[in-house]
C-alpha cells in the first residue's frame, strides 16, 4: 500500500516563479458582493474566537464558586458586552444561514452504500435541528424547563 | 511548519468543519440566553444562579453520559477552531501565503491552549 504524499510533492524542483500564478485579492474586492460576503463569512470568526474566550471565562468562574460566578455574570450587563453579543448572534446566524446553504451542496454522491437525500432535504433538515436545538437551549438556560 | 499543517489539516478540517456545524447550532441559544436576555433583564437572573447553572453544567442523562459537560466542552471548544481557521484564511486573502506557516501555527495553537484550559475548566466542574 502507497504511504502518504510527501507534502511538498507538488512543489516545483527550484524556488522561484511558477507558471501557476498564487492566488491574490482582487484590489476591487470591496465592489464584488461575493468576495464581501466570503471574505465576512471567514471574518466571523475573529467573533467565534472571541466568544468562546469568553464563555470559558465564565465556566472558568462557575468552578471557582458562586462570587467568582456573580461578578461574571454581573459583567455582562455592561453595554459593551451587550453590544458585543448582539454583534455575536447576527454573525452566528449569519454562518448558519450560509453555511446550511453551502452543506448540501459539498455532499457526495454517495456515502457508502447510500445515496444522501436530496438537497432541500438535508437543507430543511440543518434548520430543523438548528431551530431545535436552540429552542431546547433556550429554553433550559432561561429556566422554562428542568 | 507549512508542512505539519499540511500533515494535521484532517484534524484540523475536522474540528473546523464541527465548529461551523454544532459550535453553531449550540452558540446560538447560549448568546441568546447568557449573552443577551439574562444580562439585559429580559429573563430573571435566578434562571443562571450559582446553584442552577451548576447543576445544569454537571448534570447526567440517565447517570451514564455526563451531558452537561459534554455540551460546554462542544460549545467551549469547537468555536475555537472555526474561528482560526476563518481567521487562517482571511489573512491569508488579504496578507498572502508567505507568512501562512506562522500565521497558521500561532492561530491553531492558541485554538489548542484555549482547548486545553477549556477542557480543563469543564472537568474542573
Amino acid at each position: 500500500m502507497a504511504g502518504p504524499a510527501h507534502p511538498e510533492a507538488m512543489a516545483p524542483p527550484t524556488p522561484g516563479r511558477t507558471r501557476v500564478a498564487p492566488p491574490q485579492m482582487p484590489a476591487t474586492w470591496w465592489s464584488a458582493k461575493r468576495i464581501r460576503t466570503y471574505l465576512l463569512f471567514d471574518a466571523t470568526g475573529v467573533i467565534y474566537f472571541l466568544v468562546a474566550f469568553v464563555a470559558i471565562r465564565l465556566v472558568d468562574a462557575l468552578g471557582a464558586g458562586p462570587e467568582a460566578w456573580n461578578a461574571a455574570m454581573e459583567s455582562l450587563r455592561n453595554p459593551l458586552y451587550i453590544v458585543f453579543h448582539l454583534l455575536s448572534l447576527a454573525c452566528v446566524i449569519f454562518v448558519a444561514v450560509r453555511f446550511f446553504r453551502l452543506f448540501p451542496k459539498s455532499q457526495p454522491p454517495m456515502i457508502g452504500p447510500l445515496k444522501p437525500p436530496p438537497g432541500p432535504v438535508i437543507h430543511a433538515m440543518l434548520y430543523v435541528v438548528w431551530l431545535g436545538i436552540t429552542a431546547l437551549m433556550t429554553a433550559i438556560l432561561a429556566g422554562a424547563i428542568l | 511548519m507549512r508542512s505539519l499543517l499540511l500533515k494535521i489539516e484532517p484534524i484540523i478540517w475536522l474540528l473546523f468543519g464541527q465548529g461551523i456545524l454544532i459550535g453553531t447550532m449550540l452558540l446560538t441559544g447560549w448568546i441568546l440566553v447568557v449573552g443577551l436576555l439574562v444580562p439585559m433583564g429580559m429573563v430573571d437572573a435566578s434562571a443562571l444562579s450559582y446553584q442552577r447553572a451548576h447543576g445544569l453544567a454537571t448534570s447526567w442523562l440517565f447517570g451514564i453520559l455526563p451531558v452537561g459537560q459534554l455540551v460546554l466542552a462542544a460549545l467551549l471548544v469547537l468555536p475555537l477552531w472555526k474561528g482560526a481557521h476563518h481567521v487562517r484564511s482571511l489573512l491569508i486573502d488579504f496578507g498572502g501565503a508567505e507568512r501562512d506557516g506562522v500565521v497558521g501555527g500561532l492561530l491553531y495553537g492558541v485554538a489548542a491552549v484555549g482547548s486545553l484550559i477549556a477542557i480543563l475548566a469543564v472537568v474542573g466542574l
